[in-house]
């Protein structure tokens, strides 16, 4: 959208018209895109920035040692919004280009939940502020499920693991 | 999701604490589900009891046990989307009450408050709200590949950035 404007050459008989931009694929893989042949792992390896692409596969692998787990308190960082949201992860959903997660926190005594879309361009940084099983003695273990609904109901499981971290 | 029989807690300072839905007016039949920025009418189930002093005076705004009153959702257990796929859903369901002109009975909000409500008009709550989660804003979003519109399984979002179409 903006970017394609920025880079766009200035139609002369308007000012809010421009012309598109050349394209930048190649004439050979255009033409079976736009037959429609390759076009989904075409999208899911050209849509996501390549440095955005790098942190979201570590953050999202199955293996990885530094990857995102279940239990662990998070601070998404979002453009167009200017807020920053904290909390624990509940659940992530691996779905390749829809691959989502669920944060949990307490604001004002209420709690809320969010769940974002890694691939979406507004989603700008994930940054783990603690890894699950941080705290000592029973809580320094890593969560036994994958997903941590169960924490919707227990506060005192909540505070345990997420010990006074702002939204 | 409120609709009939829906219990709701009341975050603003009019008196009442919790209040029964009645019917979701934007929709012209009776059944239907409010979601936050719809106006409802409701039952006050239970409101701050009402001292003898503060009912003479003229302040007197106060709702009692009974009274039938319209509010706007601010906050609902069901998730809601934003138009960039996000969801957001809250532990509890909470509305502020109204007057018919769509003016708020209460002076103060105690608790957050969604930010979807600015999208549909509630300017007004959302600047009173201590915390509201999330501004958003607008997000345009068009699919453009070749000349024939693909139906891919992918949210449009993610192609507002990136057109596959040959030069112009």
């Amino acid at each position: 959208m903006s970017t394609a404007a920025a880079s766009a050459t200035p139609y002369p008989f308007s000012k809010i018209a421009f012309v598109r931009p050349a394209s930048t694929i190649d004439q050979p893989i255009l033409e079976s895109l736009q037959k429609g042949k390759g076009l989904m792992p075409y999208l899911q390896s050209a849509l996501v920035p390549s440095e955005k692409q790098q942190w979201i596969q570590t953050l999202f692998s199955k293996r990885h040692p530094d990857r995102l787990q279940p239990g662990s308190v998070v601070t998404v960082t979002t453009a167009h919004a200017p807020n920053t949201f904290s909390g624990v992860v509940l659940s992530i959903r691996r779905r390749g280009p829809d691959t989502s997660f669920v944060v949990r926190n307490v604001v004002q005594r209420t709690g809320v939940e969010m769940q974002f879309f890694v691939n979406s361009p507004h989603l700008t940084n994930i940054k783990v502020v603690k890894k699950p099983g941080d705290g000592g003695g029973r809580a320094g273990r890593r969560t036994r499920r994958a997903k941590l609904f169960y924490l919707r109901h227990s506060p005192e499981k909540m505070t345990a693991i997420a010990g006074g971290i702002k939204a | 999701m409120i609709g009939l029989k829906s219990t709701l807690n009341v975050i603003d300072n009019s008196g009442a604490l919790l209040i029964e839905c009645v019917n979701v007016l934007k929709n012209k039949v009776n059944n239907g589900w409010g979601s936050v920025g719809d106006e409802i009418v409701c039952v006050v189930k239970r409101a701050r009891a009402v001292s003898a002093a503060q009912q003479a005076s003229a302040n007197a705004v106060k709702v009692r046990r009974g009274d039938v009153r319209r509010a706007v959702i601010v906050r609902t257990a069901k998730a809601v989307r934003r138009p960039d796929g996000r969801m957001i859903r809250f532990d509890d369901n909470a509305a502020v009450l109204l007057n018919n002109k769509r003016e708020m009975l209460g002076t103060r909000i105690g608790g957050v408050v969604s930010a979807d409500l600015r999208m549909k008009g509630w300017g007004k709550i959302v600047s009173l709200a201590p915390k509201v989660t999330f501004s958003v804003t607008s997000v345009r979003f068009y699919l453009l590949i070749g000349t024939q519109y693909r139906s891919c399984k992918i949210f449009p979002t993610f192609l507002c950035a990136h057109t596959l179409s040959g030069p112009p």
